[in-house]
Order: structure tokens, then sequence, then C-alpha cells
């Protein structure tokens, strides 16, 4: 990794920042929508653009007050934290046994081609018979959803993570075998750790998708008074009315927690190799 | 020591199967059992036997979103692929403000539906058409989501715009499994650009491409939201998704046993193309 | 080593067994207080019925009320339905959702509630005719309804010196008045489809038997018959929008029509404080659609847009109907109707809202005609084939099809229908 610092690339820099623009300008009109109010939305092209008339708080506070914010947002959080952290123990464990074994073994074919076409059931065909299932175990309630991500990411981080191992060669943990480690203890002190930039990967896409639900909590925990923020956030939008304004602003402030959390994991897809041993 | 290698994957492959059979695959046989039936969501019911079946395959509304449904998903994985594909790359290059672009490119991800329908719908409803004006475009003087030839494309915009996000940051992670001596070794050979690309690094992440690829038709043949948020299947029922008949009549309208049906039919038919899809990209990683 | 983390992940999978099992416990409150848990589908009156919850509670020791008001209620109740998980009381609106509630026999029959007596029989003889296949008893208390017709910008008007069409030929020469003088006559928001029903059902009233659907179930006509000139006339109407209705949608037609781009809306009262929002010292006000070339044939489109059920499965009857009656005392129905614009489904005094002061005659005398729109199945997705057949403007192609979709979406209630029919004949 010794390196003469470089200049940077400038021609792809222009690229990117060209490519920007198709962000930034949605990001744009969000925030001001989020600050306006309601009387200044306007089919006016330049009324869309302009600035709100008073940078003020209150739609973010309303917003907040509406979605009982707070309660939503630990409802949330306990979903989103509990179920990326299950996925990447229970997923990455299973990707490495089926990507190391499917190979030669017709059985964990199968199993992996089986789990992996779970992906593609629709989710509306499931829907009612899982709402009568987990109701009938007990399950309807926030467990109860964590367990469905669990199994709904599970045909996509698998293809991820046995997608991974093919780059990560089976040198390695023959070298531990040898050294007399057993299968089990391999794969957590040297796999699972080499896996790393993966464990990034599936947080940020499992951590998004369970984050941005709202079907699945809807279904499931219809009835209980908890609330994760997308279904409180509903509260906004009916056939008859939508309040935009207040809708943007609580989504401009459910948008922090899970940006913050992809900044970290970025850090994390970039360090993984470079401090690990594929090589 | 084989034995026990042995041993500790089908202790591990055991509970996580039966775990993923007892919600997954249970419920979907539920559903199966239900499109033989009149079930509509609530209530009582009665077999059908294969009606809900035969009616499928003669539904012209099943059949023009069958279509509709696979012209976007295709399309959508071409255009998604490739830019992420670029942008990665690009991302992955000697940059300034590496975070800040990663976090900005990461930004269409999040944005909520509502969000991202209603910026869209004015997009297409207003600054396009103006847009069009101003440089004498007739193309797009009218807004092409109220035109039932091309409201499609404007879905295809949308979807591409959300989803590359999430391929660029699996094609990131593949690039960080090149290793650094394999440009080294290229830039010895003289190899450069497109050279590089096509012979060094593209051999390397086609695990990744594959996956991509996957990911891709899975999301954009099962696509929802973007049609919710953006035409809710009109104008004149162009942009009536599978994935959106089966939300639509089956859970909000009263046709449970018939979209359960349809959800089977669809479910096998993508598992089949998926396959065949894997298959190809796997062979072709063997040959590499 | 390896025997620690096997225990981890062994303990990983106790833990989450025993959850299973320990979620299992739901709550049961057996104090002597009666919980009555109510699920109402308006999200838009939810601050209403927090405040009216919160009332009740108050004043009472022996019943525990709680009123929801979810998003997207209907998927909710379906899925609660599907896990035998039955609220007491649902408020659900008068459409076919209601109809296949009592097929599926979900709703008790409340014919013993005595507050039946004071609600308007109108409304009660239109929850009557929802039912797929007459059934004996009462299985809904209406308590508000809605209109639609056409809005209009009053200060628009008087400057202008417009007058309220009372017949077609009048709605279109005024038409084409407001045209002429550079003004958009309407404002359509077709991109949302469902918008496409308003004009639709307001017209359709107007011009078709009230129960049209129904007698084509029992086969005694066609919808080609009977809306052939509400097609014809809704094509009409069309010239006096926008130029491209079907780039906007309901929130740009709301907005649009709030700032003054257009004299008229044909849209129901549920769109009122949309409108207000963005504009709240919009000058309102509606009138009936006049749809017949003879004012006096003309009816008001209104529908029962809020009516509480009490399912068959609610263990203590009298609770509920005791919360109904505090639901239906007249002042809190005066703030519902104040709140929402509606029209009250109770016998008495009560002050309508201005906005419906033109339409206060066919109110008052009862000349009223249910959507035709709540007896269309949801999954023939009505409104989508208005909007295709306003794109294409080819009336034989809709209807045609509209005919024959029909027969294929309503299979098993016409076979309901028609056994049921030849059971009566037989008798």
């Amino acid at each position: 990794m010794i390196k003469v610092k470089e200049k940077a690339n400038w021609p792809v820099m222009i690229f990117l920042i060209l490519g920007l623009s198709a962000i930034a300008f949605p990001l744009y009109m969000t925030i001001t929508i989020a600050f306006k109010q309601p009387s200044e939305m306007t089919n006016s092209i330049s009324g869309i653009l302009s600035l709100p008339k008073a940078w003020s708080f209150e739609n973010f506070r309303e917003a907040m007050k509406v979605t009982d914010f707070w309660n939503s947002l630990r409802n949330s959080l306990l979903i989103t934290v509990i179920s990326v952290v299950l996925s990447i123990l229970i997923h990455s464990l299973m990707g490495y046994t089926l990507g190391r074994n499917r190979a030669k073994n017709k059985f964990y074919n199968f199993v992996y081609l089986f789990i992996v076409s779970g992906m593609f059931v629709p989710f509306a065909i499931l829907m009612m018979p899982l709402a009568k299932q987990t109701a009938e175990i007990g399950l309807a309630n926030w467990f109860g959803v964590v367990i469905l991500y669990v199994v709904f990411y599970m045909p996509m981080n698998i293809l991820l993570y046995s997608g991974y191992l093919v780059n990560i060669p089976m040198a390695l943990e023959e070298a531990a075998r040898v050294d007399g480690a057993s299968t089990w203890t391999t794969y957590w002190k040297i796999i699972f750790p080499i896996m790393k930039p993966m464990h990034a990967t599936v947080a940020v896409l499992t951590a998004l998708s369970v984050w941005n639900d709202v079907m699945t909590p809807l279904v499931i925990m219809a009835g209980s008074d908890q609330n994760t923020l997308p279904l409180a956030q509903l509260n906004f939008q009916s056939q008859f009315g939508t309040n935009y304004n207040l809708a943007f602003a609580s989504y401009l402030l459910s948008l922090i927690p899970i940006l913050v959390f992809y900044v970290i994991c970025q850090k994390q897809i970039l360090n993984g190799v470079v401090n690990g041993a594929v090589k | 020591m084989k034995n026990e290698r042995k041993r500790t994957f089908l202790l591990i492959t055991i509970p996580i199967l039966a775990l993923f059979i007892c919600f997954n695959t249970i419920p979907l046989i539920r559903g199966v059992i239900y499109s033989f039936t009149n079930f509509k969501g609530f209530g009582n019911y009665d077999w059908v036997g294969l009606r809900n079946y035969l009616d499928l395959f003669t539904d012209i509304r099943v059949g023009k979103s069958y279509w509709f449904t696979f012209k976007l998903a295709v399309v959508t994985t071409i255009v998604v692929n490739v830019i992420s594909l670029l942008l990665a790359l690009a991302l992955n290059s000697k940059i300034r403000a590496k975070s800040f672009f990663r976090g900005a490119y990461f930004l269409p991800n999040i944005l909520g539906a509502l969000v991202v329908g209603y910026i869209f719908n004015y997009f297409f409803t207003y600054i396009l058409p103006a847009l069009g004006e101003m440089i004498g475009m007739d193309a797009l003087k009218s807004s092409i989501l109220s035109n039932p030839n091309t409201a499609w494309i404007g879905i295809m915009i949308v979807c591409a715009w959300q989803a590359i996000a999430m391929n660029t940051i699996i094609y990131i992670s593949g690039l960080q499994t090149v290793p650094e001596d394999v440009y080294e070794a290229g830039n010895i050979d003289g190899a450069t650009g497109w050279k590089k690309f096509r012979h060094l690094t593209f051999p390397l992440i086609i695990p990744f491409f594959s996956i991509n690829m996957v990911l891709c038709m899975k999301n954009f043949l099962m696509a929802f939201d973007q049609i919710m948020a953006l035409t809710k299947g009109g104008p004149a029922q162009s942009t009536e998704s599978i994935s959106y008949l089966i939300y639509n009549n089956g859970m909000s309208g009263g046709q449970f046993g018939f979209q359960s049906a349809n959800a089977v039919v669809f479910f096998i038919v993508i598992v089949i193309i998926s396959v065949t899809q894997m298959k190809i990209t796997s062979s072709k990683e063997e040959q590499l | 080593m390896k025997q620690r983390h096997q225990r981890y992940f062994l303990l990983t999978a106790c833990c989450m067994i025993s959850a299973l099992a320990v979620g299992g416990c739901k709550k049961s409150s057996n104090d002597g207080v009666t919980e009555i848990e109510i699920v109402q589908y308006k999200p838009e009156a939810a601050g209403y019925f927090k405040a009216l919850e919160e009332e009740f509670n108050a004043a009472h020791d022996d019943i525990h009320l709680t009123i929801s008001s979810p998003n997207d209620a209907m998927t909710i109740l379906k899925t609660r339905f599907i896990r035998e998980d039955y609220p007491d009381i649902i408020g659900i609106g008068g459409d076919i959702n209601y109809s296949y509630f009592v097929d599926a026999e979900i709703l008790a029959d409340v014919s013993e509630y005595k507050g039946i007596s004071e609600i308007k029989q109108a409304y009660i003889d239109i929850d009557e005719a929802l039912e797929l296949v007459p059934v004996d008893g009462i299985y809904a208390v209406p308590y508000a309804a809605n209109a639609a017709g056409i809005l209009y910008n009053k200060d628009l008007f008087q400057e202008h010196g417009w007058k309220i069409p009372e017949t077609w030929e009048e709605l279109m020469t005024l038409c084409k008045e407001i045209q002429s003088e550079g003004i958009l006559p309407f404002y359509f928001g077709f991109k949302d489809t469902w918008t496409c029903l308003a004009p639709w059902n307001a017209i359709a009233v107007d011009l078709a038997p009230a129960d049209t659907a129904k007698q084509v179930n029992r086969g005694n006509t066609t919808f080609s018959a009977e809306y052939r000139e509400v097609s014809e006339k809704y094509l009409e109407l069309l010239q006096y929008g926008p130029n491209d209705p079907f780039a906007y949608g309901y929130n740009d037609a709301c907005t649009a029509f709030a700032r003054g781009e257009s004299a008229m809306y044909t849209i129901g009262s549920y769109a009122i404080p949309q409108i207000l929002s963005v504009n709240p010292n919009l000058n309102l006000d509606s009138f009936v659609m006049p749809a017949n070339s003879d004012k006096t044939a003309n009816t008001l489109n209104s529908g029962i847009d809020l009516q509480f059920c009490v399912t068959a499965d609610c263990e203590n009857k009298e609770a509920a109907y005791e919360v109904l009656d505090f639901l239906y005392e007249d002042k809190n129905i005066q703030k519902y109707i104040d709140a929402q614009n509606s029209i009250p489904c109770k016998e008495g005094d009560f002050k309508l809202a201005s906005v419906l002061d033109g339409m206060k005659n066919y109110i008052e005398v009862g000349n009223m005609t249910d959507f035709q729109d709540h007896y269309y199945p949801s999954e023939m997705a009505v409104d989508a084939q208005l909007q295709t057949f306003l794109i294409q403007k080819d009336v034989d192609a809709f209807l045609k099809k509209f005919d024959k979709d029909w027969k294929r979406y309503n299979r098993d209630i016409i076979r309901m229908v028609q056994e049921y029919e030849a059971k009566n004949t037989e008798k």
C-alpha cells in the first residue's frame, strides 16, 4: 500500500459534480417545501423554486408532535438495530455455509436456490397468511416484525455474502484448520472479520429497507398501539388531503439517523479489505 | 476433521432453514391454497378449482401488466447497471471529498416514497414541459406521465434514480476486493482506461455484477412503490405492474384468491428467469 | 473458544424461542371495566375522535373507550379480520366494502339499538340497498353523509354576474361564457384516477336509475343502455377543463382551483379542507350537478361517508350501544359536520356548513341519491376505465368493456343474486 500521493482525478470529479445536480435539485425542493406553509404551495415553477417566506422550524415541531416522534423513533430504531444485528450474524453464517458447500454438494445448492428464490415471492401473497400466522403464535408485535425482516432479507443477504466469498480464498481457512481450529471457530475468528466490508454493505441495505418499510409493521402490528416512524408518517396523507409541508419536514427528520448510519458504514466498506489479509 | 466440518455446517443450516420455511414457505403454501378459492381476504370462500388460473390466461389486463413490467424491468436494469458501475468506478477513484460524494449519491435511496412521488410528479408535470417549451422540443411539451405511451419512461427514471445508490454500494464493495497489485501489474503491462476495466477490473467484480443483475430484476419486476407514487397504474391503465395488480386488487380489492393465483404464476416466472440468469453468469464466472 | 461461541448461538436461539412464547401473552383487563374499541377509517377526523374518546372516558368508569383512526384503515381492518381480532365497533363508509362485510357476516344486527329510530330513513334505505342480496336486520348506523357536485369560486361568479345553472343546457352555456372571458371553467385532476369518478357519479345520479348495478346483476338491463348519456355528457364536460387534465393530480387541481385558476371544480365536499389549506380566504360554495334538461329531475349526489357498525364478535353489546349513544349526541354530530363539511344522517336541527348552501334545498327535502360507484367492486378499477375512456373518447368501446368486465368481476355476486331471485320466485 505504499503509494505516492496522487493528484485528484479532475475529469472524474467534474462528472460527479454534474451528476450531483440530479440529487441536489430534489433535495432542494424537499428542504424548501419542509419549511413552507401550505398557503405557499403553488403550481407555478417560480413559486415552487422560491425560498420559503420564513425559515421557521414550526413545521418540524408540529411534525414531531403529530408523529409522536420520540416514541416512534425509538420503535423504529429498536426494530432496525435488532434486525440488522441478527441479519449480519445469521445471514453471514448461512451465506458462508451455503457459499462454501454449494459448488460440490447438491443439498446445499438446493437450499441456496430455495432460499434465494424466496426473494421473488410477492409480499402481497404472504401478507394475509403471515398476519394470521404471526397472530396465532403470539408474534403480532415488534418482535414478530423483526423475525419477518430476518426472513425477508435472508435471500438477498445470502446472495451478497456468498458472492463475496468467491473472492476470499479457501487457503485462509485451510491454514487455520491445519492448526487444529474447528470450523465454527475458524468462521468467527477468520472469515467473519474478513467479510467486514460485506457486513457494512448488508447493514446499510438491510437497515435502509427496514427503516423505510411500511407494509410489514402495518400488517403485523395493526391494532397494537405502537408505531414506527413510517407508520406514523402515514398520518400526513389521506386520499382527500395531504399536508406536504409537515410530511416533508418529518421525512427530513427521519432521514438523518439512517444517513449518519450510512456514513459510518461507508468507512467500514472502505477500510475492510485494506486491513484484511486478502492478497 | 471432515465430519466435524460437515456436522457444523448441518447444524448451522437446519435451524436457519427451519426459520425460513416457517415464515416464508409455509405462508406461501397457504397463499397457494387460497389461489384455488374465491377468497376475498375475509369471510367465507368457496373452492373454485383451477378457475383463477384459467382466468389468468384470458385476462387482458394481466397480460398487459406482464408486458409493462418486463419492459420496465429490462430497461431499468440496463440503465441502472451502466450508471451505477460508472459511479462506483468514479467514487472509487482518486477524488477529493470522497465521503461527501458517497453520502450525497446515497440520498435518493432514503427519501420516502411520498417525497419522491411529489417531487417527480412536479418535475414531470410542470418543470419538464416548461423546459420543453424553452428548448422547443415538442416531445417534452406535455407531461410524459399523462401520455399512455411515455408514462413508463417516467417510472423508469424514478426507479433508476432511487436504485442507483444501492447498486453503486454493491459495486463499490466489489471494487474493494480487487487487490491493488492487479492494477499495479496492469499498469506495468500498460493497460489503461477501457482496456484496464474490460480485462482487469470487470472480471474480478463479475460476482457483484451478477448479484446486481438479480437484485435489479427482483426490484424492478416487483416495482410497486414508484408506481403508487407516480401514476397509480394510469394513464389508461398503461402502468399497472404485476405487483400493483396483486396488491391493489388482492389486498385492497376483493380479489384475493385470483391475485394469489397471479402471484403464484408470477413467482414461478421470475424464479425461472433468475435461475437461468444465475446459471449464465456463473458459467461466465467459471470461464474466467 | 469454540464452545463459548456455540453457547452464544444456542443462547440466541433460546431467546428467540422464548420471546416467541412470551410475546403471546395478550393484555387482558378484567377489573370490571368493559373495553370498547372503535376503528374508524377517516384519518382526517382523527382529532375529533381523539377528543371524543377523552371526553367519554372522563365521564365513564365502567367503560373504557379507545378510538383509533389509522391511515389505510381498510388494510388494517382486513388483516385484523383474518386474525379474528375484531374491534367492537368499526366506522366505515357506505360502499362495497360494507356490502362485503355484511355478506361475510362480520357485522351484528343492530335493529334493537334504539338510536336507529332517530336516523333519517333515507340513509337506512341506502344501507339496505347496498346489501348484495336482501338480508334481514340493520347492520350499520349511518353517521354522516357527504355530497358531491360542483364547487365554485363565489367571488369569480359574483364579479362576472354568472348564474348558478339548473339544467345541462344552462351549464353548457355558462361554460362557454366563462371560457369566452378567458377563464377556465373546470379544473380536473385526472392523473389521480379516483377523481374521474367524482363528475361521473354526479352526472350518473341524475341520468341513470339509482339501482342500475343491482338491475344489471338481476339481468334486467345493461350498462350500455343506462350509461350512454352519462358517458356522452361527461365527454362534453371534458372540453371545458384544462388542456391535458391527465397531467394533473388531485392535489394540483385543488391548488389550482384554490388559487382561482378555474371557476368551478367537480368534486365532493371532502375536498374542501385541502382547498382551503392552500387559500384560506377563498369564498367557496357548491351546487348540484345539473345533468338533466328538466331541472326537477336533478338530484344531489350524496352517500354515507361514515357509519358505525357493531361487529358480530363484540361481547358487550350494551356497552357498545352506550358508546354509540354518546357518538350520536347532537352536539357531537354538530362538531363533526362542522369539521368535515358533511351532512348529518340523524334527524334534528343541525347547522350545515356554509359551503353546502347551494345544495341545501336538496338536502332539506331529501332529494339525494347514493354514489353509483358504491356498487362497483374496487378491483374492476372503474376509475381507471373512466380515465382510459376520457383519454380515448370512445363511448362504445368503453360501455362494451364496462358490461363485459362487470360480468367478469361480479361473477360470484351475480350468481348469488340470481340464485336468490330464483328461490324467491319459486315461493
